[in-house]
This record gives structure tokens, C-alpha cells and sequence, in this order.
């Protein structure tokens, strides 16, 4: 599983043409990761190490940013294979970092195929789940 | 003229070995090149110190032909692994001091595994060797008879001090450690020799086809489903043939009326419970990286009936298949998963195990490829003297 350059390119362009997640940094130390974003949120994240392979355990680094500024919270992340119905057989950990970033421990994806990823996200009162798709060959 | 005539319709013809070639496409070729290389390079298990260390494994290979660990004198762990049963016992179940319920499984690649024994309670090989001399349905032994034997016998004295830098002190359960994990850097050095299937994935790789149309078509067309329709790959994955995961593939729970076999679900509860699992303190890893599928790992009313994938390696030689052995023959097995019952699988999605409905050509052909993993290893020397 290797990032998609075109993707993260589409991604920024579309983030830099929104004035209001400006102040969101993206750089999650290697110049590269994925973004999601709604209405209200936008995540950055990467993996650690770089490629996540079949069976072996990797971590995520997350940036959790609101539209509106308000501080946002990570709380939960896990993983499926929609096709299968079955989760990942590890339940990750969630450390918040001093600088507002977030780094899961303990994900494996133990077979090849799709993986939906699930990212839980707060801002107060107010919550919202985003996904992103990882197929692994 | 006429030597020339022949030598152009020579030409024209296809060579015989082009004719022996499928069709591969760049997603099957990387599909099969997954596989491979084989072997992979040598792994040191960071919780044993004396992974990979020449005196850890020559102390790990005479403790595990020494009977003196049972509690009878009698049993050794090559009771069970032996090395001309491709390292099992030719069994459908084990046995110890009483017959077992569980298949005994070869010990071939076992040092590229992360969790261990059919329901996966053990998190590092070494502490999966402690659970059998142990175990009172098995060698029945114990950590003073261990370490009393590291301590007094001169040989193994000798050999421990060798392997660990210091002689034997007067921790027993230290010791039973210590000696499980020589016993687990010997086990590592099992590696199951390359194949027929190594020689054909290497040149589908390289584009060799010359080399790759020497893989007969039967096991090419057996390989080909293994891959695809059959969507073996997606737990028989990688060079092992395994993800080293777990599974319900459809065998029976019951192993007497009255009593199931749990499988990962107990597993997961003796290796929570387990004083030597990766989070203990004789995991020699200190940073506990080691240790993250431990940490991580999750109790799933899933994981009920389900049992850890095997390797495929060496598969053909074994002498009765599944975790319990209750399937007799390789071929029954290839039968089994195109006639496995749906119902029993209970699967809200797509289930990963489904009816593949096989021809008898295509049971031929799947069996063939499996064979294909199998290969004639070394003649084994007798183990060397500790301290000579």
C-alpha cells in the first residue's frame, strides 16, 4: 500500500482553495500522508512505517482540524473489510501528543483486499465519523 | 537441402517448452510473486537473547532431543517433531501422557511466526516451548527438572554457560526460560528447503519463460486457482503460504460430545494469563516493540472455533490435515473447501470460506500445485557435541 501522489495533490489543491483550513498544518513530518475532510472536520494522517504491509503491525500520525477552529479531539479509529464483515483482529491505542497531533498504536491489516478505515472525530458537543478506503495487494 | 528444410521447420515449430506455458497476467504474476523469495532472510526474535547465536541454538538442540525434560525420562520434544516426520509425528493427534485432541504441527519455518500453536496462546516461539514440557497431557516436566539438569549435567552446564554468558543460577523458573529459548533459536533454524513452486515464482517474476514453462500445467492451473477463484491467498498468503492469523473453516467444534474445542477464543485467554507472554518480564526486548500484537491483540466472540492458518510449506508430506486431523489426505482437504457447508461458517458478509464447487479436474490441478510446495530436504548431521 503505497500513498497516492494524485490524491494528496487533489487533496491540498482543494484544501488551499478553502481560506478556512489554512491554519491547519498538514505536514505530518515526512511531506506526505492522506486527507480526509466534511463539512466541519479535516484529518491528516500517515502511516508509520511509510507502507503498510499485509500482517505486520503500523502506527498512524493524525492532525485533527475543525473548519471553524475550535479544537478537535480524536477519539476513536478503527478498521473493517467491508466485504467480509469482519474487523482487524488488534484494537489500536490512541496517544494525544503535547503539540495536538495524535499517533495509533496497534493496527494490522491481516489479509490483502479492502480495508475501510474509521476515523471518529469531536469538537465539543458535536461529533462525526469520516472514512478512507486502503486497498492492500 | 533437405538438412536445411528441417532445420526451418524447426524454427516454425513452437518449442515444446512454450507450449507448457499459461497465460499469466500482471496482477496474477504479482499475486504469485507475493510468495516469495524463498527462503527469507534469517529472523532474530529480539525477546530471546540468544536468537540466532551459534551456542544458543547447538544448547537448544541437545535440550530438545533430551528426554530428562519429561517427567518420565521418556518423552523429548523430537518425541513429537521429528525431524525424518518433517519435524511432526505422522499422527492424526498428538499425544503425550495421554492422546491429544490437536494435530502435532510441524515446526518447519516456525521462527517467521508471530503467534503460536493451533489456537495462537503463545506470543513468542520460546514461550510456546515451555507449554508442552509443562503440560501434564504432555512431557509433564517442570521448571526444577530443568534447571536442575542446566545446572548438574556437565554437558548442558557447559552449553548453557556458553550460550548465556554465565552459568546456570538458582531461578528454576529463569532456567525453564532460559532453556526454552535455546530450544526456540534451534526450532528457527527449521527452514523448509526451496521447490518446485520457488523455481517457477522466481522466473514469473523475472520474465523467464523458458524457466517458467518447466512448472508442468496442472500445477500452473492449480496455482492459478489458488490465486483467483479460489481466493486462497487472502489467509494462505505470503512466502509462509499463511498470514499467520486465525480462521473457522468450517471443521467440527466438538472434539467429544459435550466438550468443544474454543480455539483462538481460549487461546487468547491463556496467553492473557500466561506469566511468560511478551508483556511479562522475560521478554529480553526492553523497548517492548516486540510486544504490540500482544499488546493489541482483541478478544472477538469471533475468535470461537477458530485455529491458526498453516503454512502450506511442506504441505504434501504431512500425514493428516486441519488442526485436529480429521481430514486424512490432501486431496479430501482440496474436497473439503469445494463442498464446505455455508451454514456452518456463520458469516454476516461475504464469507472468506465458501463452497468453491471444484471439478474433479480442477481438485487434480489444486492438489498438484499444492504438491508442488513440497521438497526432499537435506539429510540432517547429528547434532555436535556442547563443549567438545
Amino acid at each position: 500500500m503505497r500513498l497516492s501522489a494524485k490524491y494528496l495533490a487533489s487533496s491540498f489543491a482543494f484544501l488551499f482553495a478553502n481560506a478556512a483550513w489554512a491554519n491547519c498544518p498538514l505536514d505530518l513530518g515526512r511531506g506526505t500522508g492522506w486527507v480526509v475532510f466534511s463539512d466541519h472536520y479535516m484529518v491528516a494522517f500517515r502511516p508509520e512505517p511509510m507502507r503498510i504491509e499485509v500482517g505486520q503491525p503500523f502506527s498512524l500520525l493524525f492532525n485533527v482540524c475543525t473548519k471553524s477552529n475550535r479544537p478537535a479531539e480524536l477519539v476513536a479509529v478503527d478498521a473493517l473489510m467491508p466485504e467480509h464483515k469482519h474487523s482487524m483482529n488488534y484494537r489500536p491505542t490512541i496517544l494525544a501528543g503535547a503539540d495536538g497531533r495524535y499517533r495509533v498504536d496497534g493496527l494490522i491489516f491481516h489479509m490483502p483486499g479492502r480495508w475501510e478505515l474509521s476515523i471518529d472525530v469531536r469538537a465539543g458537543e458535536e461529533s462525526e465519523r469520516l472514512m478512507h478506503d486502503f486497498i492492500l495487494k | 537441402m533437405r538438412g536445411l528444410l528441417l532445420l526451418v521447420l524447426a524454427a516454425w515449430a513452437p518449442p515444446a517448452a512454450a507450449q507448457q506455458l499459461l497465460d499469466w497476467s500482471p496482477d496474477e504474476v504479482r499475486a504469485v510473486g507475493r510468495h516469495g523469495p524463498w527462503p527469507p532472510p534469517p529472523v532474530r526474535d529480539p525477546s530471546n537473547r540468544v536468537s540466532g547465536t551459534p551456542a544458543g541454538i547447538a544448547l537448544g538442540e541437545h535440550l530438545f532431543n533430551d528426554p530428562r525434560l519429561s517427567a518420565d525420562g521418556l518423552m523429548s520434544c523430537a518425541t513429537c517433531h521429528q525431524a525424518g516426520r518433517d519435524w511432526s509425528d505422522g499422527r492424526a493427534k498428538g499425544f503425550g501422557t495421554v492422546d491429544l485432541d490437536r494435530r502435532t504441527p510441524s515446526l518447519w519455518n516456525v521462527g517467521y511466526a508471530h503467534w503460536f500453536g493451533w489456537d495462537g496462546a503463545g506470543d513468542s516461539l520460546w514461550a510456546q516451548t515451555i507449554r508442552p514440557i509443562v503440560d501434564p497431557r504432555e512431557m509433564g516436566g517442570n521448571a526444577q527438572r530443568v534447571a536442575g539438569l542446566l545446572r548438574h549435567d556437565k554437558d548442558l552446564a557447559c552449553g548453557y554457560q556458553r550460550a548465556f554468558g554465565g552459568k546456570a543460577g538458582d531461578d528454576d523458573e529463569l532456567l525453564l526460560v532460559d532453556a526454552a529459548k535455546a530450544m526456540a533459536a534451534f526450532q528457527a533454524t527449521l527452514v523448509s528447503p526451496r521447490t518446485r513452486f520457488d523455481a517457477f515464482r522466481d522466473a514469473l517474476v523475472a520474465g523467464d519463460r523458458a524457466a517458467v514453462a518447466r512448472y508442468p500445467l496442472s500445477e500452473q492451473r492449480g496455482l492459478k486457482l489458488f490465486v483467483g477463484s479460489g481466493n486462497c491467498d487472502t489467509c494462505h498468503f505470503g512466502p509462509r503460504f499463511t498470514n499467520g492469523e486465525f480462521g473457522d473453516v468450517g471443521i467440527a467444534f466438538f472434539v467429544r460430545p459435550g466438550e468443544v474445542d474454543t480455539g483462538r477464543l481460549g487461546g487468547l485467554a491463556r496467553l492473557a494469563g500466561s506469566p511468560f507472554n511478551l508483556l511479562g518480564r522475560y521478554n529480553d526486548d526492553v523497548s517492548g516493540a516486540n510486544a504490540a500484537r500482544t499488546r493489541h491483540v482483541q478478544r472477538l466472540h469471533a475468535n470461537f472455533g477458530e485455529f491458526r492458518v498453516p503454512s502450506l510449506r511442506q504441505v504434501g508430506r504431512a500425514a493428516a490435515y486441519m488442526h485436529d486431523g480429521s481430514i486424512a489426505t490432501l486431496e479430501d482437504v482440496v474436497r473439503h473447501y469445494s463442498e464446505v457447508n455455508p451454514d456452518r461458517l456463520h458469516s454476516d458478509g461475504t464469507p472468506l470460506v465458501r463452497p468453491l464447487g471444484l471439478s474433479p479436474q480442477e481438485r487434480t490441478d489444486l492438489v498438484a500445485f499444492l504438491r508442488s510446495l513440497d521438497a526432499d530436504p537435506p539429510p540432517r548431521p547429528a547434532p555436535p557435541p556442547l563443549c567438545p
